[in-house]
C-alpha cells in the first residue's frame, strides 16, 4: 500500500462506519453497536502499524502527504497567492497522540455499548465523527486543516453531551459550546492573522517565517501568543477558564467523558506545545514564569477543591484540572525534562482518567450514585471494581511503577532546574493529590458498607477489556517509559532547537 | 552476585500468581508465597556469602532518556545491600510462614499473601537500588505495600483511617526526599550514589546545598521511619494484621529510613548541620516515644512506640557518625522486634484481645511463646549477653564520642524507660492473676512457633558478630574499602557499658516491683503526676494538634477556594452572560413590531449619514 | 421642454418622496401606507429619468431602470396587497399599529 495514503485512511476510516450505520435500521441495537465498535478498529490497527513502522527504525516522514487544495489571490495581482494544502503528517509526538486517541476511542466504543441506553444509531454516528475529528487534529500539518478538524470535534461533542448526558446535560453542553466556541474563535483570529501576513498556514513554514523580525514585531507576536494561550487554555483548561469542564465531566455520559478527559483536553496541551512553543518560542520563554505560576495554581487549586467534593465525579473533574497543572509546570520548565514530562503527563492522564471514568460509569450503572458517602464499603460487593479503582487512584497520585509518576517526576525535575521556588510550592500538590484521592477512593471502597450490595454485579465480561488494557498500558509506561520517550526524542530536539537551547 | 536481581523478582512473581489465580488456590496460596520467598532467602544468603570474598557488584541499563540525560536502573550489591537483603528476605520468609497459621480461615487469605509478596518485592528492590531515583521508586512502592496491608481489614473504619494516615504522613516525608533528590541531581547531574558521593567529595556542591539536600532527604527518612514529628502514623498502623506489623512496621520498612541515611552516609557526613539534625531528631524521638510507651495498654501499641523509640536510637547513632552502630542496631532490632511482634501475635491469637489489662497469667498456658517473648524483652532491654545489649552499647558510645552529651543522656534515660515498659508489658501479660475473659487459651500451631524460635535464637546470638570483647567482624566488613563511612569500631570508656547495664537492670527491677511483685502500686506514678499521665496517655496530643492545625487549615483553605470557585469564577461567568443577556433583552424591547417605527429609525439613520456626508465632503478621517 | 431646469424635476421628486415618506410613516391604514410607498418609488423614477436626460453622461440607462422599478413596484403592490388581504382575514383589521407580529 502507498504509505502516503495511510494517514488519510487512518483519519477518515471512522467515516466508513457512519456510512454503514446510515443504512442500518434504528432498532437493530446489536448491529449498531457492533458497527460502531468495529469502525474504530481500522484506525487502531493502522496507528499501531505506524508505531511499529517507527520501531522498525524507519522514518515517520514517509507518511506525510501534501496535495494542493484551495488557492486564491487578492484583488491586486501583485499580492501573493494564498494557498491551502491538504497536508497530513506525523512526528513522534503526534504519533503518540494518535495512538492514544485510537486506543481510547476503541475502549470508549466498548464503554458506549455498556453505558448508552438509547438511540445508539445517532450516538455512534456522532461518536465516529468525533473520532475522525480528533485523529485529524493530531495529524493536520497546517493550521486551517487543524482548525477544521478542531471544529469537527466540537459539534459532535456538544450533541453527545446534550443528548445522552445526565440531568443537567443541556446546560453542560451549552457551557461546553460557548467556552470552546470562544476559544476557537480566538484561535481562528490567530490563524487568520498568520495566514494574512505570511500567505501560508503550514506549521513548519510558519516557524521560519514568524521568526523573521521583518515580518513580525516582538510585541505583536506576544499578543498572538497570548491569544493562543487563551484559546488552548480554555481547552486544557487553565484556571479561571475551567468551569465548563466541571459540568461536562459530571453531566456527560461516561463513554464521552472517557474521550473528553482522555483526549479532548489533551488537544489543549498539544496545541500549546506544537503551536505555542513551536511557532512562538521566544514569547513562550518570556511568559515561562507566568505559565509556571499558572501551572502551580492549577495544580493546587484543583487539588484543594477536589479535597472537599462529595461527588466522585467532581473529585475526578477537579483532579483533571490539577493534573493539567502538571502539564503547564512541565512546559514552563522549557527544558527537555519538563517538556517530556508534560507530554508524558498528557498521555498518562489520558489513560488514567479514561480508566477512572469508565469505572465510575460502571459504578453509576450498578448503584445509581456516584456520591462518595453513598458508596462506602464497596469493596465488599464489588472487589474487582474496588481494586481497580484503588489502582487507578494510585496511578493518578503518581505511584512509581505507573505512568503518573514518570510524568510528574519529569515535570518537577524540569521545573526545579529553572524555578526551584515555584516548583517547591507545587510539591504541596503531590501531597494533596494523595490526600484527596485516598479520601475519595477509600471513602467509597473501604469502611463499613452503608448499603446492601446484594445483587450488585462486579466487573464482568466485556467490561474487563477496557480496564485491563488501560491498566496494562499505565503499568507499561510506568515500568518501561522508553515506549513513550523514544519516539519523542526527535520532536524534543526540534523544540529545543526552536527554544535556542 | 550477577543474579542478585532475581531476589526481588521471586516475591513479585508470587504477587502476580496470587493476584491472578489466588482465589482458586485458597489457603494453598501460602505455599506459593513461602516457596518463592524461600528462593529469595536462599539467593540472599548466597549473595551475602559471596560478598564476603568478592568486591561489590554493580549492573545498570538505560531506563529513561530525556534529551541527553540518561537515567539508569540496575542493581548493586555492596556490604550494606547484601546485609539488608539477608535481613529482609529472612524476616519476610519467616513472616510468610507464620502467617499461614495466623491468617488461617480468613476469606481474603490469598490477597494477604499477594500483598505480602508485593511488599517484599518492593523492599528487596529498595535495598539493591544503585541510585537514589530507583530507591525513591521502591520507597514509594513499599509505602503502598504497607498501606494495603494496614488497610487489609478494609471494612474496619479504624483500619481505613490508619491506612490513609500512613500513606499521607509518609508522603509528606517522601516529598522532602523527592525535592532533595531533584536538587541533588541538578547539582551533581546524576542520581547514582557513587557519582553523587564523588561530586560531593570533589567539592562540586556548595555547603549550603549539601546541608539542604541532606536535610530534605532526611525528611523522607523521618516520614518512613516514624521519627518525630511524623511518627503518629506508625502506632495507628497497628490496625493491620500482626504479622504485617512484624514485617513492615518493625523489621523492614520502617528501617528503610535508617537504611536511606546509611546509604547516603557520605552525603550526611559532609555537613555538620545535617548530622546534628539527624542526631537530634533521633534522640528526641527515642525518649519521646519511650515515654508514651510507658502508659499504653494495647500490646501492639506498646511495641509500636518501642519501635519508634528504637528507630530514634538508630538515627541518633547515624547522626553521631556511628555508621556501624546504626546499621548494627538495625539488624539486631529487626530480629528481636520481629520476634516480639510475632510472639505478641501468638498471644493475641490465643486470647483474642490486644488489651494487656485483660491478659495476665499466660506463662503457664503459652509454654513456648512466653519464653520467646521473654528473650525478645531481654534483648530489647539491653540485658548483657543478648544482641540488643551490644548494639545499644555501640550507639551509646557513638553518641558520647560524637560529642553529644545531652543526647547521650536522653538515650540513657530512654534505655531505662525501654527496659521498664517492656517488662511492664511482660509482667502484665504473662504473670500474675488471670484477668478478663480468657477461654480455651492454647499455644499456637508449630507453623507459627517455629519462625519465632528461629528469631529467638537470632535475637540472642546476632549480637556476637560485633562485640567489643570478641572483635567487630560486622564493623570491619561494613566499612571495608570505604573510609567515608567512618571507623569500624569506636572505642569508648568502659563506664558507658556499665551505665547501660545498670539503667536497663534498674528499669527491669522497677517494673518487677510494680507489676511483678506488686510491692509498689501501679498508680504510684499516675497518682503522683495525674497531668503527666494524661498527657502521656494522649500521646502528647500530637494527633489533636495536627487535627487542629494542618487538617483544619487544609479544609478551611479548600472551602475558601470553593467560595472563590463558586462565587468568583462562576460569578465572572455569570456576570458576562448577564451582561450579554441584558443587552439582548434591551435590544429586543426596541423591536416593537411597529413597521413604521422601524422605517422612521431607518430614515433618521439615513438622514444622519447624509448630514455627515454633507459636512465632511465624503471623507472620514 | 428644455426651458424647464433639472432642479425643478428634482424638487418635484423630492416633494413627492417626502409626502410618500410622511404617509408611510404616519398613516394607520395599511392601504394608504402601500400607496405612499408607491409614491416614493415614483419619486425615484422621476429622479432616474431626470438624470438620464440631464446627467453628466446622458444615456438611456436611467429610463430602463425606471421601467424596471415600475415592474418591481407593480409586483410589490400585488404581493403587498395579497399579504394585506391575508392579514385582514386573520386579524380583521387593516390598521398597521395592530400588526406587530415582528415584535421580539
Amino acid at each position: 500500500m502507498n504509505l502516503h495514503s495511510i494517514l488519510s485512511i487512518l483519519v477518515f476510516s471512522p467515516l466508513l462506519g457512519i456510512i454503514v450505520l446510515a443504512i442500518i435500521p434504528k432498532a437493530q441495537e446489536k448491529a449498531i453497536k457492533a458497527v460502531g465498535f468495529l469502525a474504530t478498529l481500522p484506525a487502531l490497527l493502522l496507528s499501531l502499524a505506524v508505531y511499529a513502522h517507527f520501531l522498525a527504525g524507519k522514518n515517520l516522514s514517509d507518511f506525510s502527504v501534501s496535495v494542493p487544495w484551495i488557492q486564491f489571490r487578492g484583488i491586486n495581482v501583485q499580492e501573493p497567492i494564498f494557498s491551502v494544502y491538504y497536508e497530513l503528517g506525523i512526528n513522534g509526538f503526534q504519533l503518540l497522540m494518535v495512538v492514544l486517541t485510537s486506543v481510547i476511542s476503541t475502549l470508549a466504543a466498548i464503554g458506549a455499548c455498556k453505558f448508552i441506553k438509547k438511540e445508539w444509531k445517532g450516538y455512534f454516528m456522532l461518536f465516529l465523527l468525533l473520532v475522525t475529528g480528533m485523529l485529524g487534529v493530531f495529524t493536520a500539518e497546517n493550521l486551517i486543516l487543524f482548525f477544521i478538524f478542531f471544529e469537527v470535534t466540537l459539534i459532535p461533542t456538544f450533541f453527545l453531551i446534550g443528548k445522552w448526558g445526565y440531568f443537567e446535560k443541556e446546560k453542560a453542553a451549552y457551557s461546553f459550546l460557548i467556552y470552546n466556541g470562544l476559544g476557537s474563535a480566538v484561535l481562528l483570529i490567530v490563524i487568520m492573522v498568520l495566514f494574512a501576513k505570511t500567505g501560508t498556514t503550514n506549521i513548519e513554514m510558519l516557524k521560519q517565517m514568524v521568526a523573521d523580525p521583518q515580518l513580525f514585531k516582538g510585541g505583536f507576536k506576544l499578543g498572538l501568543f497570548i491569544a493562543l494561550l487563551v484559546a488552548f487554555g480554555v481547552k486544557l483548561p487553565i484556571f479561571p477558564l475551567h468551569s465548563w469542564m466541571l459540568r461536562v465531566h459530571v453531566q456527560a455520559p461516561p463513554s464521552v467523558v472517557m474521550i473528553h478527559s482522555g483526549i479532548l483536553l489533551k488537544i489543549g496541551a498539544y496545541g500549546l506545545i506544537r503551536f505555542g512553543m513551536g511557532i512562538f518560542p521566544q514569547q513562550f520563554e518570556k511568559l515561562a514564569t507566568l505559565i509556571a505560576i499558572l501551572g502551580v495554581i492549577n495544580l493546587l487549586y484543583g487539588a484543594f477543591l477536589a479535597f472537599i467534593q462529595t461527588d466522585f465525579k467532581m473529585v475526578l473533574a477537579y483532579s483533571s484540572i490539577s493534573h493539567m497543572g502538571i502539564v503547564l509546570i512541565g512546559l514552563a520548565a522549557m527544558n527537555e525534562a519538563g517538556i517530556q514530562g508534560a507530554i508524558f503527563q498528557a498521555v498518562s492522564h489520558g489513560l488514567i482518567s479514561a480508566l477512572l471514568f469508565f469505572l465510575v460509569g460502571v459504578l453509576y450503572e450498578r448503584t445509581d450514585t456516584s456520591l462518595i458517602e453513598n458508596l462506602g464499603g464497596l469493596a465488599k460487593g464489588m472487589p474487582l471494581a474496588a481494586g481497580f479503582l484503588l489502582a487507578g487512584a494510585m496511578a493518578s497520585l503518581g505511584l512509581p511503577g505507573m505512568s503518573g509518576f514518570v510524568s510528574e517526576f519529569m515535570a518537577f525535575l524540569g521545573l526545579f532546574k529553572v524555578q526551584p521556588w515555584i516548583a517547591a510550592v507545587g510539591t504541596i500538590g503531590i501531597i494533596m493529590t494523595a490526600a484527596y484521592l485516598l479520601r475519595a477512593v477509600l471513602g467509597m471502597t473501604y469502611g463499613k458498607a452503608h448499603r446492601e450490595f446484594d445483587g450488585v454485579l462486579d466487573l464482568r465480561g466485556v467490561e474487563l477489556v477496557p480496564v485491563f488494557v488501560l491498566m496494562a498500558l499505565i503499568v507499561l509506561i510506568g515500568v518501561y517509559p522508553s515506549v513513550l520517550s523514544s519516539p519523542l526524542q526527535a520532536t524534543l530536539e526540534t523544540i529545543m532547537l526552536g527554544l535556542g537551547g | 552476585m550477577e543474579n542478585a536481581w532475581l531476589i526481588p523478582l521471586f516475591p513479585l512473581l508470587s504477587f502476580m500468581i496470587l493476584l491472578l489465580i489466588g482465589k482458586r488456590l485458597r489457603e494453598a496460596s501460602a505455599y506459593v508465597g513461602i516457596l518463592l520467598t524461600l528462593a529469595s532467602l536462599v539467593f540472599s544468603i548466597l549473595v551475602l556469602f559471596e560478598r564476603f570474598s568478592e568486591p561489590s557488584y554493580l549492573a545498570k541499563f538505560n531506563w529513561l532518556t530525556i534529551g541527553d540525560l540518561h537515567l539508569t536502573a540496575g542493581f548493586e550489591v555492596n556490604q550494606l545491600n547484601a546485609l539488608m537483603l539477608f535481613i529482609v528476605s529472612l524476616v519476610s520468609f519467616l513472616v510468610h510462614t507464620y502467617s499461614k497459621g495466623y491468617m488461617h480461615g480468613d476469606e481474603r487469605f490469598h490477597i494477604f499473601y499477594a500483598y505480602l509478596g508485593l511488599f517484599t518485592f518492593a523492599m528487596l528492590g529498595l535495598v539493591i537500588s544503585p541510585n537514589i531515583l530507583q530507591t525513591y521508586i521502591f520507597w514509594e512502592l513499599v509505602g503502598v505495600g504497607s498501606f494495603l496491608l494496614i488497610g487489609f481489614y478494609y471494612y474496619k473504619e479504624e483500619a481505613k483511617a490508619a491506612a490513609k494516615k500512613a500513606f499521607i504522613m509518609t508522603r509528606i516525608g517522601d516529598v522532602g526526599l523527592l525535592i532533595g533528590m531533584i536538587l541533588l541531581f541538578w547539582q551533581t547531574k546524576s542520581f547514582e550514589y557513587s557519582e553523587i558521593f564523588n561530586a560531593v567529595e570533589a567539592g562540586g556542591v556548595s555547603n549550603t546545598m549539601i546541608t539542604l539536600t541532606a536535610i530534605l532527604i532526611f525528611i523522607g527518612a523521618v516520614g518512613k521511619s516514624g521519627q518525630f514529628p511524623l511518627h503518629t502514623w506508625l502506632p495507628d498502623a497497628m490496625e493491620g494484621p500482626t504479622p504485617v506489623s512484624a514485617l513492615i512496621h518493625a523489621a523492614t520498612m520502617v528501617a528503610a529510613g535508617v537504611y536511606l541515611v546509611a546509604a547516603l552516609f557520605p552525603l550526611f557526613t559532609a555537613s555538620k548541620t545535617a548530622l546534628l539534625t539527624v542526631a537530634t531528631i533521633g534522640g528526641i524521638t527515642a525518649i519521646f516515644a519511650a515515654s508514651i510507651g510507658l502508659v499504653q495498654t494495647d500490646i501492639k501499641r506498646v511495641l509500636a512506640y518501642s519501635t519508634v523509640s528504637q528507630l530514634g536510637y538508630m538515627m541518633l547513632a547515624l547522626g553521631s557518625a556511628g555508621y556501624v552502630a546504626g546499621v548494627f542496631h538495625l539488624m539486631t532490632h529487626a530480629f528481636f522486634k520481629a520476634l516480639l511482634f510475632l510472639a505478641a501475635g501468638s498471644v493475641i491469637h490465643a486470647v483474642h484481645t490486644q488489651n494487656i489489662e485483660e491478659m495476665g497469667g499466660l506463662w503457664k498456658k503459652l509454654k513456648l511463646t512466653a519464653p520467646l517473648f521473654l528473650i525478645g524483652t531481654l534483648a530489647i532491654s539491653g540485658v548483657p549477653g543478648l544482641s540488643g545489649f551490644f548494639s545499644k552499647d555501640e550507639i551509646l558510645v557513638a553518641a558520647w564520642e560524637g560529642g553529644h552529651p545531652v543526647l547521650f543522656l536522653l538515650a540513657l534515660i530512654a534505655a531505662f524507660m525501654t527496659a521498664f515498659y517492656m517488662f511492664r508489658l511482660f509482667f502484665m501479660v504473662f504473670t500474675g492473676e488471670k484477668r478478663g475473659k480468657q477461654k480455651d487459651v492454647h499455644e499456637s500451631p508449630s507453623v507459627m512457633t517455629m519462625p519465632m524460635v528461629l528469631l529467638g535464637i537470632l535475637a540472642v546470638v546476632a549480637g556476637y558478630v560485633n562485640t567489643p570483647w570478641f572483635g567487630s567482624f560486622l564493623g570491619d566488613w561494613l566499612v571495608d574499602g570505604n573510609p567515608a563511612l567512618g571507623h569500624s569500631h569506636i572505642e569508648g570508656p568502659a563506664w558507658i557499658m556499665i551505665a547501660a547495664t545498670v539503667v536497663s537492670l534498674a528499669g527491669i527491677l522497677l517494673a518487677y516491683l510494680i507489676y511483678g511483685k506488686r510491692s509498689i502500686a501501679p498508680d504510684w506514678l499516675s497518682g503522683k503526676g495525674d497531668m503527666l499521665h494524661t498527657v502521656l496517655n494522649n500521646k502528647y496530643y500530637i494527633d489533636e494538634f495536627y487535627k487542629l492545625t494542618v487538617v483544619a487549615f487544609v479544609t478551611g483553605f479548600s472551602y475558601l477556594l470553593r467560595f472563590i470557585d463558586v462565587f468568583l469564577v462562576e460569578g465572572i461567568v455569570k456576570g458576562v452572560t448577564g451582561i450579554v443577556q441584558g443587552l439582548g433583552r434591551t435590544g429586543s424591547k426596541m423591536q416593537s413590531g411597529q413597521v413604521q417605527t422601524y422605517g422612521a429609525v431607518a430614515f433618521l439613520g439615513l438622514a444622519v449619514l447624509v448630514v455627515i456626508y454633507a459636512l465632511t465632503g465624503g471623507y472620514l478621517r | 421642454m428644455s426651458s424647464i431646469p433639472a432642479s425643478a424635476f428634482l424638487a418635484l421628486a423630492l416633494i413627492l418622496f417626502c409626502i410618500g415618506l410622511y404617509g408611510a410613516l404616519t398613516k394607520r391604514n395599511t392601504v394608504i401606507v402601500l400607496i405612499s410607498i408607491e409614491l416614493m418609488l415614483n419619486a425615484v423614477n422621476i429622479n432616474l429619468v431626470t438624470f438620464s436626460k440631464y446627467g453628466i453622461n446622458p444615456s438611456i440607462d436611467g429610463q430602463i431602470f425606471a421601467l424596471f422599478a415600475m415592474a418591481v413596484a407593480a409586483a410589490e403592490a400585488a404581493v403587498g396587497l395579497a399579504i394585506l388581504m391575508a392579514l385582514y382575514r386573520n386579524k380583521k383589521t387593516v390598521h398597521i399599529d395592530e400588526m406587530n407580529e415582528m415584535k421580539n
